[in-house]
């Protein structure tokens, strides 16, 4: 390490007693490494940001930014992941990270690609949004930036509602769920639409790669995040995230959510290559719907006692979560090692050498 | 310095100026449990500790951790009842991991590679020295363990020869002699004192050990036969099956015999059956009170034989007759003829304590040549009379301390109470510990202070059903008096094996806690870290959100309240 970088390191180390490793000296300066700064992975989302406990959105954007190393840049929508990485004046981002506005995640990625491009430079640019940022009022950025064949991949962070204002409804927010716009009550349980099939929607831009992941499943996660980003071309990504607060389960339990939103098919994980189906997790054991809506408060009003409509609901998912095992062939045919039972095997990993 | 102006830039990663650790009100530590396979087993074994090291690869390593409570794998690879597959949390799941085979596996990996047997504390020349009576399991444990901690054992064995019932009554089929010679040379080459051909109270007395000794450890096993007799009657040509057992041992003769009843139901019963069976015997009844395995037999009332010798047994075709008992014996002059059987069920009378009643109407006659009594034995007196004080076992507390004694310690089959391998192999440990810990450290010895971890506490999403390996065993027809029946695993199949275990209540390394945590505020380390892990909780972020808890599928992780 040179001496204007031991400087630069002591300033930042008096001023933010825990700065990052600098990015040259990996090796040289051992002694002075915290734990933090030696971990064998790349940490692009550092801690200290603000979001709940038990977050998975900041879960799912740690695993993105892990599995995209250091070479990206990244924009964000406004949305719960931009206010708690960034409360200013700090950011736990640790690479090149950008927000605008809610809208245009997917217009400002363009105009980095564009330039990056035209500087001759091979980083590589991730757009980020959650699903209100996404499935509605940034869609049409989306869809221009996918129509003009960006090389950008656009993850969108799937809560299933407007978390960062108060949890309000979304165009992605699943039938019959409780939100602060689709309260339970004499007219309707919980929202009445339906969630939009935005992966189809994506998949009719005739992009190379499109996919869904869960935050259950993080190899499956990075897998797809270094597959998308390995594509020239628009690429795209849908990461169910469980929200402790807006789905009101417990934050110790938000993997297990997310977990039975794969196995009972509310959330099918499925990749998608010019609009054709190229793969799916197959479900090897199915859960019934209601393992999965009984651990949470949004879905509450279904199993109210007395109401025939609660029944009724129920067996509307089921169905829906039935008709996506159909539609996209998720039943699995034997065990198969990356099934919904096989992909988060555990074993002893050797980290001792 | 920097300066920040808002809606421009934040230098990256400065979050950790903040400690979000402050928001937690609950925190996740570590918790070592005991796991059940561990809390099971007799001789003190942590499969789970060793099981681990085969996950590694690090046979030896495994081997090491598997002798510092065990020294004869080798030998309870074999014959062990292994409560700990009982005890294993996977039965619960699939199938239980089979431990004694890969104990088994460890051990002669260990005499195959004469892999030396780690003496973490030498014994000074001033150390203090321990008499042992008894080359039994128990002995040679007690010994062994002395030499661990820093004790000078001298065993004294009234045989010319060590091993006890190992050596003398296990049959060979299932213990063979070369193994059994293999694995104790390399226990006594550590450093025992041996003097066979020493009887207590034929040619050494307990007075003069205790004078010449710091201590006395007695494991003199059972030797002699309990009176039997039914209805007070007893054949002229009566042989009890431990004593036709060790005949057969020590030179392949059984009593010519067709029609064989033989009362009892533990193993010498079982291993007595299945020789006369393989010798000609036309018929060979065992007739025992207690019931085999099964939902309508109480677990405390399931016959003791280990469960895979019971199958086998009746694979060759032993005659079972559980929850019977022998009412009268049918003699012309003092020779038997046959046997007159009553059903019978071990049930709790009016003052709620269990009797066994027999029922009226369901007695019936079995013709035989020769009925064999398998009813146990009771401590030889000799030599120890006034500590035995007329009963037929010691009664010490758990370390083998006899009350009153000083320095007087016992164990093993001469408890009464125990009646495995080992169990025999866990008395003698603990009181090598109880010894060491008075002699040297003038302290209380500790127990063990893990609590054993049940399956609930285990998040079994992350494993997948699988099937348990099975070693090859030898077809009945192939089976002789000395060809071993079960074989070894594979390596490939003890690999396979190792792999399933859940390792129950210790971390098995699987970074699930580094992986989900949403906060990065669990640090990985290449050393290993106070607490055995590779793991710390970073508490200046951590939120105390309890997803690692959730999530570790071994129960390693504990939410406790926020300490003030
Ligand atoms: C036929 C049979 C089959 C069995 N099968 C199994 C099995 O499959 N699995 C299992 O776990 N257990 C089995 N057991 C039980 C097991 O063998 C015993 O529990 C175990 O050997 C007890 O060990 P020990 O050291 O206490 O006693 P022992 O093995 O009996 O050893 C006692 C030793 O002390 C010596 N000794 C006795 N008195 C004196 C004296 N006065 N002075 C000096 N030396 C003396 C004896 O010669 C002997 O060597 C079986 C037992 C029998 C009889
Ligand atoms: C044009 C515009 N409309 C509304 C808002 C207010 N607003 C900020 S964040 C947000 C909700 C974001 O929801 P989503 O995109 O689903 O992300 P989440 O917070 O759930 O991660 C809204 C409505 C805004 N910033 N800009
Ligand atoms: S000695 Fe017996 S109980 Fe202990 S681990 Fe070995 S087989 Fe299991
Ligand atoms: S799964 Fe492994 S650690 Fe758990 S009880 Fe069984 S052998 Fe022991
Ligand atoms: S997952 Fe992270 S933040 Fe949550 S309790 Fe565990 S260490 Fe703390
Ligand atoms: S989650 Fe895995 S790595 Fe973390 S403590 Fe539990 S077993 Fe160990």
């Amino acid at each position: 390490m040179n001496a204007k970088h031991a400087d630069r390191l002591a300033e930042l180390r008096a001023k933010f007693d825990r700065p990052p490793s600098w990015k040259d000296d990996p090796k040289e300066d051992k002694e002075r490494q915290t734990i933090r700064e030696r971990q064998p992975r790349f940490r692009g989302l550092e801690a200290g940001h603000r979001a709940c406990q038990g977050c998975g959105e900041a879960l799912a954007a740690r695993l993105v930014t892990e599995a995209a190393g250091p070479d990206v840049i990244l924009t964000n929508a406004t949305g719960c992941l931009e206010v708690f990485t960034t409360p200013w004046p700090q950011s736990a981002w640790r690479v090149p990270w950008m927000h605008s506005l809610f809208e245009n995640s997917a217009a400002i990625a363009s105009g980095v690609e564009a330039a990056m491009k035209a500087q001759g430079k091979s980083t590589k640019v991730i757009a980020m949004g959650g699903d209100g940022g996404t499935f509605d009022i940034g869609f049409q950025a989306l869809s221009g930036m996918l129509e003009r064949d960006h090389d950008v991949l656009y993850v969108c962070y799937d809560n299933e509602a407007y978390m960062n204002t108060g949890i309000q409804r979304s165009g992605s927010t699943p039938h019959a769920a409780m939100t602060t716009t689709s309260p339970p009550g004499k007219e309707r349980m919980g929202k009445r639409h339906l969630k939009k099939d935005l992966l189809s929607i994506i998949a009719a831009h005739h992009i190379p790669y499109a996919a869904s992941a869960s935050v259950a499943y993080p190899r499956d996660v990075t897998r797809k995040v270094r597959r998308a980003l390995s594509i020239e071309g628009p690429t795209f990504l849908l990461i169910h995230c469980p929200c402790p607060l807006g789905w009101g389960h417990d934050g110790a339990r938000t993997i297990e959510v997310a977990r039975l939103a794969v196995q009972t098919g509310l959330f099918p994980l499925v990749e998608l290559e010019r609009g054709a189906i190229t793969g799916v997790m197959p479900i090897r054991d199915q859960k019934p719907i209601t393992d999965y809506l009984g651990l949470q408060n949004r879905f509450r009003h279904l199993f109210a006692k007395n109401d025939h409509r609660a029944e009724e609901e129920r067996e509307h998912l089921q169905a829906i979560a039935d008709y996506n095992i159909a539609i996209y062939g998720l039943a699995a045919d034997g065990d198969d090692p990356l099934d919904s039972e096989g992909a988060d095997t555990v074993h002893r990993c050797a980290i001792v050498p | 310095m920097v300066t920040l102006t808002r809606g421009t830039y934040a230098l990256s990663g400065t979050s950790l100026a903040f400690k979000t650790g402050t928001w937690r009100v609950e925190r996740p530590v570590h918790k070592h449990w005991a796991a059940p396979c561990h809390a099971a087993c007799p001789a003190g074994e942590d499969a789970q500790a060793w099981i681990a090291k085969v996950q590694e690869k690090k046979l030896q390593q495994a081997w090491e951790i598997l002798v510092s409570a065990n020294p004869m794998p080798a030998v309870t690879g074999r014959v062990c009842p292994h409560p700990c597959e009982q005890g294993c949390n996977r039965g619960s799941y699939d199938q239980p991991i089979a431990i004694h085979n890969l104990e088994r596996f460890l051990g002669d990996e260990a005499i195959r590679n004469n892999w030396a047997y780690p003496v973490p504390k030498k014994a000074k020349a001033s150390a203090p020295t321990v008499a042992i009576v008894g080359a039994g399991p128990t002995g040679i444990s007690a010994a062994y363990h002395c030499i661990r901690l820093g004790l000078k054992p001298t065993i004294f064995e009234a045989l010319p020869e060590a091993g006890g019932l190992l050596r003398s009554a296990i049959p060979m089929t299932r213990l063979p002699r070369d193994v059994l010679d293999a694995e104790l040379e390399r226990i006594f080459a550590l450093g025992i004192e041996f003097k066979p051909r020493h009887r207590l109270g034929r040619d050494i007395n307990l007075e003069e050990l205790r004078q010449d000794y710091d201590a006395v450890y007695l494991g003199p096993g059972c030797q002699r036969s309990k009176e039997w007799s039914v209805a007070g009657a007893v054949p002229g040509d009566l042989a009890d099956g431990l004593h036709l057992l060790k005949e057969w041992v020590d030179h392949g003769g059984v009593p010519n015999t067709k029609k064989v009843v033989i009362h009892g139901g533990g193993n010498t019963a079982m291993d007595i059956a299945r020789v006369l069976k393989r010798h000609g015997a036309e018929e060979v009844h065992l007739v025992t009170a207690s019931g085999l395995p099964g939902p309508d037999t109480a677990p405390d009332d399931i016959l003791n034989v280990v469960p895979r010798e019971l199958e086998e047994g009746v694979e060759e075709g032993v005659i079972m007759h559980p929850h019977a008992n022998l009412k009268r014996l049918l003699m012309r002059g003092s020779k038997l003829v046959g046997v007159e059987m009553v059903s019978l069920k071990k049930l709790p009378t009016a003052s709620g304590r269990k009797a066994r009643v027999s029922f009226e109407g369901t007695e019936r006659v079995l013709d035989a040549d020769i009925v064999i009594p398998c009813i146990g034995e009771a401590v030889d007196p000799e030599g120890m009379e006034r500590v035995l004080g007329g009963s037929n076992y010691f009664r010490p507390d758990d370390w083998g301390r006899l009350s009153g004694q000083d320095n007087l310690l016992a164990g093993g089959d001469a408890r009464g109470d125990r009646g495995t391998v080992s169990a025999a192999v866990g008395d003698g440990r603990k009181a090598a510990i109880a010894l060491a810990a008075k002699l040297i450290d003038g302290v209380e010895p500790e127990g063990a202070p893990r609590q054993p971890i049940d399956i609930a506490s285990l998040n079994l999403n992350y494993f997948q059903k699988g099937t348990r390996a099975k070693a090859p065993t030898l077809p009945v027809e192939e089976r002789t008096d000395h060809a071993e029946i079960e074989g070894s695993l594979e390596w490939s199949q003890v690999s396979a094996e190792g792999e399933r275990c859940f390792s129950c209540g210790n971390c098995l390394a699987c970074d699930n806690c580094w992986t989900y945590c949403p906060d990065n505020a669990v640090l990985k380390t290449a050393d290993v870290a106070v607490d055995g892990s590779h793991y710390v909780f970073d508490y200046d972020f951590c939120k105390g959100c309890g997803l690692c808890a959730t999530e570790c599928p071994c129960g390693y992780i504990e939410m406790i309240g926020e300490p003030e």
